[in-house]
């Protein structure tokens, strides 16, 4: 097979690690598919820049903002002058843009495997309500509030301790009214309206990595449960699990809503009960746990993106241990420099 | 649901419960109970091998079977 070029973003492997790291690591380790990985940075000191054995060429690029022309010529400078087959945006900011462009981005021979701007809308936990009850999980109780005198009235029906979550990201737990207000106004501040008041629901964590292929059906779906998490709240360690209620509650949310792409649900559950927590329309930061056992979702995406045969789904093993650890490199300056100067290294 | 079907067991008494994650160490009686009840043998066979294999009395080994079954009740894997 000839070399295919596949952009990969969120290459910035630190405490709040994006996705990009463990999708190039999985396309890599697809002995079929000859791949080169083309880091998409935002900033020169993106840790894929210097992992060399993981991403072969980065560029930085322009904030993806406005309308989005800038950011789309610099994906067909790569095109140009690299090569870029099949971009896989692993950033909630991007895909927007991804999603805008993508018919502009085929017309000049770079593919995506993306939602619709209709189903990355779901996304929005306003709307997890509706999805909930169509796909047959619960979700704790929540009110939307646009006011302070919406957020205590939410509050008093709900009662202390409450989630305070701004509609797309960010979630705090408060234990009281004053403590759920300053929350709101930070929210406010930096998100915008509505923000959302949620019952604190307690059980383990667990969630889905899964990629639709955008019509009703799955090209994979991996459960697994936080064993542990940071500081940040992100998982340090984690095993895979097979909860049948979670699951089947996945794939009727593949089947209902005809989810084309990667994406992660987030769950809590508490024996029998599955509550609904987030949707992330793009692979999660831990996509490469679902690689280590056997479901190689990037290398699925990049076959179904070029259209070249997609296995069918294999089975994953329950008790297989995820462990992330530390490491580090030293080198010279010279990416850092060729980043900063040029926009792309080596 | 009842999980004893659905329970990985290996022979040092590691059990993991696919469906919650959550893991359980047993020790070589607690072993032999669940090892009786995953083959859907009655509480009483289940006694009267502890009590050949340990060589207690069967008034021991039905204790240790009620006892057990209690603390898998607890833990919702029966």
């Amino acid at each position: 097979m000839d070399e295919l070029h596949i952009g990969v973003s969120g290459i910035n492997a630190i405490d709040n690690p994006g996705p990009g790291i463990g999708v190039a690591r999985s396309l890599k380790e697809d002995p079929d598919l000859n791949v080169k990985i083309v880091g998409l940075a935002y900033d020169a000191m993106e840790t894929g820049l210097f992992m060399d054995w993981v991403v072969d060429k980065s560029f930085i690029l322009p904030y993806p903002s406005g309308a989005g022309d800038v950011f789309v010529e610099r994906l067909l400078y790569i095109k140009r002058n690299h090569g870029l087959d099949v971009v896989i945006p692993n950033l909630d900011a991007e895909l927007p843009l991804y999603i805008k462009h993508a018919a502009t981005l085929a017309d000049h021979g770079i593919r995506t495997f993306l939602p619709s701007m209709e189903q990355f809308r779901l996304r929005g936990k306003d709307r997890l309500l509706d999805i909930a009850s169509k796909i047959n999980i619960s979700l704790p109780r929540t009110k939307i509030v646009n006011s302070v005198d919406g957020l205590t009235q939410a509050i008093e029906d709900i009662g202390l301790p409450v989630m305070v979550k701004g509609s797309f990201y960010k979630a705090y737990k408060s234990n009281t009214v004053s403590e759920a207000v300053s929350h709101y106004h930070d929210l406010v501040a930096e998100w915008g309206y509505p923000i959302l008041v949620q019952q604190v629901v307690t059980g383990d964590e667990m969630n889905v990595v899964g990629l639709g292929d955008g019509e009703g059906n799955s090209l994979g779906l991996v459960g697994i449960k936080k064993l542990s998490v940071t500081a940040l709240g992100k998982i340090w360690t984690g095993v895979t699990v097979k909860n049948e209620k979670m699951l089947a509650a996945v794939a009727e949310f593949i089947r209902e809503f005809k989810w084309r792409g990667p994406f992660e649900l987030e769950c809590i559950v508490n024996g029998k009960e599955v509550f609904l927590i987030e949707i992330n329309p793009r692979f999660p930061a831990w996509s490469y746990f679902a690689t280590g056992v056997g479901l190689n979702l990037p290398s699925r995406l990049v076959r179904r993106a070029l259209g070249l045969p997609v296995s069918p789904v294999p089975e994953y093993e329950a008790g297989k241990l995820f462990i992330r650890y530390t490491y580090e490199l030293v080198t010279d300056m010279t990416n850092f420099q060729k980043a900063v100067t040029r926009g792309e290294a080596p | 649901m009842h999980k004893l079907p659905y329970l990985a067991i290996n022979d040092e008494g590691f059990i993991f419960d696919p469906t919650s994650g959550d893991s359980f160490q047993v020790s070589q009686t607690g072993l032999q109970i669940l090892s009786g009840m995953k083959a859907d043998k009655a509480d009483g066979e289940i006694a009267q091998a502890l009590a050949e294999t340990f060589e207690v009395s069967l008034e021991d080994a039905q204790r240790d079977v009620a006892d057990f079954r209690a603390s898998l009740k607890n833990l919702n894997l029966v």
